[in-house]
């Protein structure tokens, strides 16, 4: 059996609008196990962008607990925040992935400037190579295309060794064949052991995942393995 | 690593915007600049003028009327016209309105032996100019009216003819000594001495010319004409000394001879308290605190005045930074959301900001270093750029890039990761 990386549990998220509350999140129960590729769907509104900024401890619920490797994440500070981000997170977003006019390799060393992991800078050749961009390290952000600046970024996600890496809509701008080689990217990522969790609303995006999770008005509506 | 990472990164920043940068930093390049040239004029004038004020001789007093020669009212109906005062300062030669207050009667008193037992030799002197014909066209020559002893006095020695002597003071003798430059200007390479020179109508004889000195005070000798005194109160129709040079017998009794030549001059003219005296006594030490007071104080003021464009500069640079903190907003949350402290993009921007005033600070330095040379090959002397002045200026670039870049980075820092990420 296998470990939980993510445990939420009773997840709420409540935003005040005026005199009303809004609940983004209502009480999210959520385990991702180490090594599963997850896909989180649903339509507009129905809390997956809330839920990924808690995941990626960008926001604090407003009740709930999150354990995250192990440690409960749920009320700490901005600084600690940001240093388990760094250590244990790696995103991938959607668009404005990487620093401009800045090198591949120093986009893929940005976490490691706020790190203390010392061998995070050695891997970073080996990790652009296994996204496939070896022979343009030395290129800039501004020279490269949609589905190579998503795998720059994926190669950032990776550096630190985190516990999982959210992607956050990461096929948004690509046309279909480069949304393929990317989750295909992705995938071998998960093969290599990584922890995914990926939010897209697209079906063919999501059949790449392990296991899918939809979400309705800030709860689980239902949980499918992929085929 | 980590520092030089964000030195390099704010270099990079610095850099993408080119033309940007420079035109922010140029308030401070222009601030910087003119505060180092400023200084650096300021250093070179006094070192200028206590050098020429050390030839002066320490051994002499300087003794000025009060307020100089009324020469709007003598040059009126004189032709050649009574200028100024022969004193170091220019004001009274500005001022106008003001009169001679020394007088022949002074004069012995000061030489009384009695009243002065310090002062080995004393000689008064009425300055005023003429319009004399060069050989390039007219020119206004300074001419002092003077006496044999001052020749002495000022250790000047005499290359052709002869000083005018005590004789032809006492006649009130037409006769003229021209320094080694006047000289040449006037006669070009004809020999001088014999010639006649028209000053206010009356006909001067010139006697002598003098060997070439080196410049000292405030006038260069080599470019005047001396005439006995008693000529210049008759050709510029004054009756009274616009100054008088006492030599004291000992250095060490410049100050006792100064006290002796006050007291005497007091009495003279009956005035009891010292301030109001219409006159005044200096020695070459004396003029030179005056002066570095003076210098000083202006180029403080001056400094002042540039310091204020720093204070522009500086704003400048906030706003600049603003703009750009608001431009990296999306960057500013990606680096936070992969881990950057609150602390890291503050750093990152107070870094940035003050890289860019430093850099406009050394660019100052160059600048200023620039006009002070260029201003000291035309006004003739050598600035010095100090290690101070350069100290300062790297000091206080840093400082307003500091203080002014403080605020958009703090503003950068407490953005929330969710909305910099979300920013269009």
């Amino acid at each position: 059996m296998s470990e939980n990386v993510i445990e939420l549990k009773g997840i709420q998220k409540v935003y005040k609008t005026g005199d009303e509350d809004t609940a983004a999140l209502a009480g999210l129960d959520l385990n991702v196990r180490r090594g599963e590729f997850v896909a989180v769907m649903g339509p507009s509104g129905s809390g997956k962008s809330t839920l990924m900024n808690i995941m990626g401890l960008l926001d604090r619920p407003t009740a709930g607990s999150y354990m995250l490797a192990g440690q409960d994440v749920s009320r700490l500070s901005v600084g600690k925040r940001a240093a388990i981000r760094n250590k244990e997170i790696g995103f991938v977003f959607q668009q404005f992935n990487l620093l401009p006019r800045t090198t591949v390799r120093e986009n893929v060393l940005l976490p490691t400037i706020y790190g203390k992991d010392k061998q995070a800078a050695q891997r970073v050749d080996r990790i652009i190579d296994e996204v496939g961009l070896s022979d343009r390290s030395k290129y800039r952000s501004n020279q490269l295309s949609g589905g190579q600046i998503q795998r720059v970024a994926i190669a950032r996600a990776l550096v630190m060794e985190p516990s999982i890496i959210l992607a956050d809509e990461p096929t948004g701008n690509l046309d279909t064949k480069k949304s393929q080689e990317i989750m295909n990217l992705l995938k071998d990522i998960n093969a290599k052991g990584a922890t995914i969790v990926l939010i897209t609303h697209e079906e063919s995006v999501a059949a790449y995942a392990d296991r899918v999770i939809r979400l309705i008005d800030g709860v689980i509506a239902g949980t499918e393995a992929a085929s | 690593m980590k520092a030089i990472t964000i030195i390099k990164q704010s270099f990079k920043a610095i850099f993408a915007n080119k033309g940007r940068s420079f035109l922010t930093t140029l308030g401070i390049v222009i601030g910087i600049g003119s505060v180092i040239a400023l200084m650096a004029l300021g250093a070179g004038v006094k070192t200028t003028i206590s050098s020429r004020i050390s030839t002066l001789g320490t051994k002499n007093l300087i003794i000025r009327s009060g307020g100089g020669l009324s020469q709007n009212a003598a040059s009126a109906h004189m032709g050649g016209g009574a200028s100024g005062a022969p004193g170091p300062t220019a004001q009274e030669g500005i001022g106008g309105g003001s009169t001679s207050t020394l007088t022949t009667a002074d004069l012995a008193t000061v030489r009384d032996k009695k009243k002065n037992p310090y002062v080995k030799m004393a000689v008064g002197t009425v300055s005023g100019s003429a319009i004399l014909t060069t050989t390039a066209g007219d020119n206004r020559f300074s001419i002092t009216g003077t006496e044999p002893d001052h020749f002495k006095i000022q250790n000047y020695s005499i290359g052709k003819g002869a000083f005018f002597s005590q004789t032809d003071v006492d006649n009130r003798a037409k006769v003229i000594v021209l320094g080694s430059q006047a000289a040449t200007d006037l006669f070009g390479s004809k020999a001088a001495v014999g010639r006649d020179l028209t000053i206010s109508e009356a006909v001067y004889k010139v006697v002598g010319v003098l060997k070439k000195v080196d410049e000292s005070g405030f006038t260069n000798p080599n470019n005047q004409a001396y005439i006995p005194y008693t000529a210049a109160f008759d050709s510029f129709q004054v009756e009274k000394f616009s100054g008088m040079t006492a030599l004291v017998t000992d250095e060490n009794r410049v100050n006792d001879a100064k006290a002796s030549i006050q007291k005497t001059l007091l009495a003279n003219h009956g005035i009891k308290d010292k301030k109001l005296a219409d006159f005044n006594v200096n020695s070459s030490a004396d003029l030179l605190s005056t002066v570095s007071s003076i210098t000083g104080i202006m180029t403080s003021l001056l400094s002042g005045i540039a310091a204020i464009s720093l204070l522009v500069g500086g704003i400048g640079i906030m706003n600049i930074m603003l703009v750009s903190v608001t431009e990296r907003t999306r960057e500013i949350g990606l680096r936070k959301a992969v881990g950057a402290k609150t602390g890291d993009i503050l750093g990152q921007f107070v870094v940035e900001a003050v890289l860019l005033t430093l850099t406009g600070g050394l660019l100052g330095i160059g600048l200023g270093y620039g006009i002070a040379t260029a201003a000291g090959k035309m006004l003739g002397f050598a600035p010095a750029v100090t290690p101070n002045a350069i100290m300062l200026a790297v000091g206080v670039s840093s400082i307003v890039g500091l203080v002014f870049g403080i605020y958009p980075a703090a503003k950068a820092a407490r953005l929330d990761p969710i909305d910099a990420l979300r920013y269009e």
